[in-house]
Formats: structure tokens, sequence, C-alpha cells
């Protein structure tokens, strides 16, 4: 019986001790801790639309479309994860996780990112070649790489078959395969 | 009209039931943390239900796998009327990864009509907590659609 109340009693100190633990959240703003990974952003600036987050998503919520000349890339974070794989290939470094976790919403259609990007296409037969920032960067690698002028590279907006086509064409190749 | 009722209907204390719909027990963990002293919903009058009979609100986690879909529609209209359907998880709201499944049906939006998504794998006990309290129109949306044309 005594022993009973000394547990109990010590039991009261302990809860004494404590204090409040209960989070004031809803009253009080709270910011996550830590590597949190919460609602994805896009920077819209520096995305060139490669599809490299397409192809590691492993919900496949980016969908890619070549529509009218545009590029269509459509961020369905319903089904997100959050598990970064698209941060971790993005070569741009254009998306990155926010720590904003408070995405509730009553439309989906709320978590939906668009981006449409311009397309540029075969100057011989006219398939897609990628897009325009795609090209764009990289010409300036390349340019700065073999340190040349970037005007001076004139084959990229040809498709993969058409620059075979030009390179068997080339005057100067189809002599040294004669010889 | 019905938004007030429904506003009038909500104002004291909701009780849950929770559902699981195939989910992997991430979101439920979350669930239990939300119902626990440190989050503490009990302090908004929010509790759980031990059947849908007494419930104002449905949480729902989980994809809704075929073999459950039917159960949940008996459980949809076993809470009587006016009730929430709280959506928790990446996989309520959109499928998850398995949204192209066979086994699933792709999200709860396509079984049930649902008040709020909470978006997540698995949603913090804050987004949680914050999504009911939307849910009661005590806080605002935060989230919103972007798009982005190249000139």
């Amino acid at each position: 019986m005594f022993k009973h109340l000394v547990s109990e009693l010590k039991e009261t100190l302990i809860c004494l001790k404590a204090g409040q633990v209960t989070l004031g959240y809803p009253f009080v703003p709270h910011s996550p801790e830590g590597e949190f990974r919460g609602l994805v952003r896009l920077d819209m600036e520096k995305c060139i639309g490669c599809g490299a987050c397409a192809n590691a998503c492993p919900p496949r919520l980016i969908t890619l479309e070549d529509t009218d000349g545009y590029r269509r890339l459509d961020f369905n974070l319903t089904r997100c994860t959050y598990c970064a794989r698209c941060r971790d290939v993005c070569p741009q470094q254009a998306i990155t996780l926010t720590g904003q976790f408070e995405t509730a919403t009553p439309d989906l259609s709320d978590l939906h990112i668009v981006i449409q990007l311009k397309l540029i296409h075969c100057r011989r037969c006219g398939k897609v070649v990628g897009t325009r920032r795609a090209a764009l960067r990289v010409k300036n690698e390349l340019a700065q790489k073999l340190e040349i002028d970037p005007d001076e590279i004139e084959w990229l907006n040809l498709c993969l078959d058409c620059k075979r086509l030009t390179a068997l064409e080339r005057p100067g190749l189809s002599k040294e395969v004669s010889v | 009209m019905t938004n007030r009722i429904l506003n009038w209907c909500f104002k004291k204390s909701i009780w849950v039931y929770h559902v699981n719909t195939g989910s992997c027990n991430g979101c439920d963990i979350e669930i239990l943390d939300v119902l626990s002293p440190y989050y503490d919903v009990e302090r908004f009058g929010i509790r759980l239900v031990h059947t849908p009979r007494h419930a104002d609100a449905l949480l729902v986690a989980g994809p809704v796998t075929r073999q459950v879909r039917e159960r949940v529609l008996r459980l949809y209209d076993a809470v009587p009327d006016p009730k929430l359907v709280i959506g928790v998880g990446s996989c309520t709201s959109g499928g998850g990864i398995w949204h192209d499944s066979y086994a699933t049906c792709g999200g709860l939006g396509n079984v049930l009509p649902v008040n709020i998504y909470i978006p997540g794998c698995p949603p913090r006990p804050e987004a949680i907590l914050y999504g009911v309290a939307q849910a009661l129109g005590i806080v605002p949306k935060q989230v919103e659609a972007q798009a982005y044309i190249e000139e």
C-alpha cells in the first residue's frame, strides 16, 4: 500500500517536471527541421525541357508532350512521393524541394505545374530535335570546350538521321572513303 | 445554403473514422501521431470513433484497392449525413505509385466524392492537422496551379 503511494507520488513529480509537451502548431507557425522534402518547386527560367526528371520519376507523374511547336511538361504532383530523384537528375538544378507541407486542397488541379517550351525542328526533314533552350545550352558548352565561336556550330538543328546523311554528303569525307 | 448548414454542423467537434484502403501503413502511423499528446487533436474536439455510424468524417488512407472498394462504399453509406471525406496521402489523392495498377482504383476520387485531399508520402502530422482544419474552413488553402509558356 505504502509502496504504491510512493510510486504514484513519484509519477506526479515526473509529470510536473515535464510540463507542457503539446505543440501549438495551428496557432504557432511550424517549420520542418533538417532536410525535409516538401512540395516540388520548378524554376521556370532554368528548365530546358530535357525530360530527365520524367525518366527518373518513380510514380511517373511528369508527362512530356510535343505539340504545336511546344514541348509541354506536366507535373501532376497529386501522386508525388517526394523522393527528390527529379532534383538529383536535373542538369540545370531547376527543381528544388521546398519545405512546404501544407498542401491540402479540395481540388486536385491545384497540384499541377505546367511548363511549355519552344521546340526546334530539323532543318532537313522537319522532325523534332529538342527544345530551343536545350540546344542553346549544348551550343554554349560545345563552344566553350572547343574554344570556337558558338555561331560556327551548324549541326545543332539537325536530327540524328539527318546528321549522318549530311556527314556522308560532305565532300571532304567522301574523298577519304574513296581513297 | 448547404454550405452554411455544413458549417453549422461542423462548428463544434468532428468525430472521425479511420479507414485503411490498402495503404502501406505510413499514413496510418502519421494519423496515430496526430492523435498522440504531442499534436493532440482532441483539443479541437476531433477524436477517433470505433464505428462509422458515430462518425462525422471518414479519414481515408490508401489507393483504394479493388478488394476494398465495395467495403469503402458501404462505410460511406453507413456514415450519417452530413459527412466529410478526407483523403490522406499521395495514394488517396492521385493513386501514388500504383496509379496505373490493375489492382487499385487509382485514388479515392474515382470512388467517393472527396471534400479534401492531403497529399504527402506520408503527410506530416502537421499537414494532416492543417488539412482537417481547412476542411472545417478554419485556415485558407496554400497551393495553386502554376503554368508557364516560353515567349
